[in-house]
């Protein structure tokens, strides 16, 4: 799936002057495959560019089209089909069930495609050394241990796209190389691309493309 | 495990009073409907006029002994009564100004011959099937609706004489003859009973052979119109019977007990029926209440189901499907509560001697289908409002 981002302009935005390479006002395409960071400073609208993506702010001017559908007329039953088959997220307040189990928030997850059984899902949190958290509530994690159990979540299923803001922002430097390795194979392995926000620091990845606020 | 999530966490006291009160609409609700229902249908069937249908006559004082006042109906009384509010309907009755008397004419029974009275009344006022009820000159017989106190009376003649007595079936198919005379002619009609009255002390005749009598055999005597047949509006007993009394007229007691009867219980049925609407509405609007306070609170959990992937529809349907089986949950409640009851109240009905019928209504059971429906439906729009809002 192609993104185009067609002129722009969130309306809270609206009245900040933007430089060319904006993202802001100008037109691009992001095509499948392409692994993109965001690289800004707090308050530059990283979470309002995620945010739009993800269809949860509609207050912009301008067009953005998911292949050729404009993310205008997307109703709230496609919205459901698209971020379970195309669009995966990682979002900054992570989203997790506090009440639920790791196991129940990644099943939760994983029920909506099937994508994996428990023994893969163990895995995961084995690769990111959380695999003893298994039967604990979110609620009772720490910041690092919840970001990577919605990293993990964001990859219980197929996607075109893995939108994440600000993904490692409570994790030291091994656990997010472990956490980029992971998402950059399963992205890998789908075909699909990535869009990372960060605040600075690019995690000695090497992106395909950078973008700008 | 959305079930877990929206449901599992929330304090419950609320539901449950919202359920014990909408238990309490619905099972009032069902109970007066059937009883309405039943009080109405009382007395129904056993008699050939229509439901709170009477005959009315002046009282017979000293004063109409000596002709001071008159016992009949003049055209403007007549109007007067029509024009009250508990009327609606009212005919005079017609009787015979010429002269008739009844035989029996069958070898089944024994000869029996009488002068008689004959009135007639208007169809509307009857429950008989309309085309039994007519008579025109040339047919082969009358049809006749003969006071029950009549065949009691033939009955105790059969038995003084050793002859079997006669069932109301076997009366419908026994012949008579009416004789109608005056001083210069006589002429024979056969008659044939269609049904019986306990109200009516004469024998009844369609309208078209009391015209026929009067027309051929006319008498000096013009025919007075002393009785009307009035049919009272449902629940209006207390101003008929007050009207009656004012006006110094009676009618048959047995009727009026029965209307009254009739009356108080209905209008008794009809308040509760009220009552139960309207704790069924306030019961409901308290679910409803608890269905929002819970989508309320539940607004992080239903946005993150929505951004995960969850469809609006999957989350609105369980939300509408929890509060399905609320719903279900007080209505087999209630409805086996109004077994309970029904049962209790009509063995104590049956005890005090009313008669009534034992059967379940359509309607009561209908009434908590349909509230049923509302409840869910109302919940469905809006908990699919509370859903989408979050989308």
């Amino acid at each position: 799936m192609k993104i185009s981002f067609n002129s722009v302009m969130p309306v809270p935005l609206a009245s900040i002057e933007h430089s060319d390479k904006s993202i802001w006002g100008n037109d691009f395409t992001l095509n499948k495959g392409e692994k993109v960071v965001l690289n800004a400073s707090s308050g530059k609208g990283k979470t309002t560019f995620t945010h739009t993506l993800a269809g949860i702010r509609k207050d912009f001017d301008g067009d953005i089209l998911f292949d050729n559908q404009s993310l205008k007329t997307i109703s709230p039953e496609e919205w459901a089909i698209l971020r379970k088959e195309k669009i995966s997220f990682v979002f900054q307040d992570l989203q997790l069930f506090p009440k639920l189990t790791v196991a129940e928030n990644l099943r939760l997850k994983n029920s909506l495609t099937n994508t994996y059984n428990d023994d893969q899902l163990k895995h995961f949190l084995s690769e990111l050394d959380i695999l003893d958290k298994w039967e604990v509530k979110s609620e009772l994690l720490s910041m690092g241990q919840q970001q990577r159990v919605a990293i993990i979540r964001a990859l219980t299923q197929s996607f075109d796209w893995l939108i994440m803001d600000e993904p490692f922002s409570h994790l030291d430097e091994v656990n997010t190389q472990k956490c980029l390795k992971l998402i950059d194979n399963r992205a890998s392995e789908l075909g699909a691309g990535f869009i990372l926000t960060t605040l600075g620091d690019y995690h000695q990845f090497e992106y395909n493309r950078e973008l700008n606020l | 495990m959305i079930k877990k999530i929206l449901f599992k966490f929330q304090n419950k006291t609320q539901l449950i009073i919202a359920m014990i009160g909408a238990f309490l609409g619905f099972t009032f609700l069902i109970v007066s409907i059937h009883y309405l229902i039943r009080v109405n249908e009382f007395g129904q069937g056993e008699e050939i006029l229509g439901n709170n249908t009477m005959i009315v006559q002046k009282q017979v004082s000293s004063y109409n002994s000596i002709n001071l006042a008159k016992t009949d109906f003049s055209k403007k009384e007549i109007q007067h009564i029509k024009d009250q509010s508990f009327t609606a309907s009212v005919q005079p009755i017609l009787s015979n100004s010429f002269g008739v008397s009844l035989q029996t004419d069958s070898e089944l029974v024994p000869y029996f011959r009488t002068d008689v009275f004959v009135q007639s009344i208007d169809e509307g006022f009857t429950k008989i099937d309309p085309k039994k009820w007519k008579w025109k000159e040339g047919d082969e017989f009358v049809p006749i609706v003969l006071p029950r106190d009549f065949l009691v009376m033939l009955n105790t003649f059969a038995s003084a004489k050793g002859i079997p007595q006669v069932s109301d079936d076997l009366a419908k198919t026994v012949g008579f003859k009416f004789t109608l005379y005056n001083d210069d002619n006589k002429e024979w009609q056969k008659a044939k009973i269609v049904g019986f009255t306990n109200e009516v002390s004469a024998i009844l005749v369609p309208s078209s052979f009391m015209e026929y009598g009067n027309k051929k055999f006319p008498t000096e005597t013009p025919a007075k119109v002393t009785q009307l047949m009035l049919s009272v509006k449902e629940g209006s007993f207390g101003d008929f019977e007050k009207f009656l009394k004012q006006r110094s007229m009676e009618s048959k007691e047995t009727s009026m007990i029965v209307g009254k009867l009739k009356s108080v219980a209905g209008t008794m049925f009809s308040i509760l029926i009220a009552i139960s609407i309207i704790t069924v509405f306030l019961a409901g609007l308290v679910l409803v209440q608890y269905a929002q306070l819970l989508i309320s609170k539940n607004e992080y959990e239903i946005k993150t189901l929505l951004r995960i992937g969850y469809s609006p529809a999957l989350v609105t349907n369980t939300i509408t499907g929890y509060f399905i089986k609320v719903f279900a949950i007080i209505s087999v409640f209630s409805i086996a509560a109004f077994i309970g009851f029904k049962f209790l109240i009509d063995f104590l009905l049956q005890k005090g001697g009313i008669q009534i019928s034992t059967s379940y209504t359509v309607l009561s059971i209908s009434a908590v289908i349909i509230a049923f429906g509302l409840y869910t439906l109302v919940n469905y729009m809006n908990a699919k409002k509370g859903v989408l809002k979050s989308s």
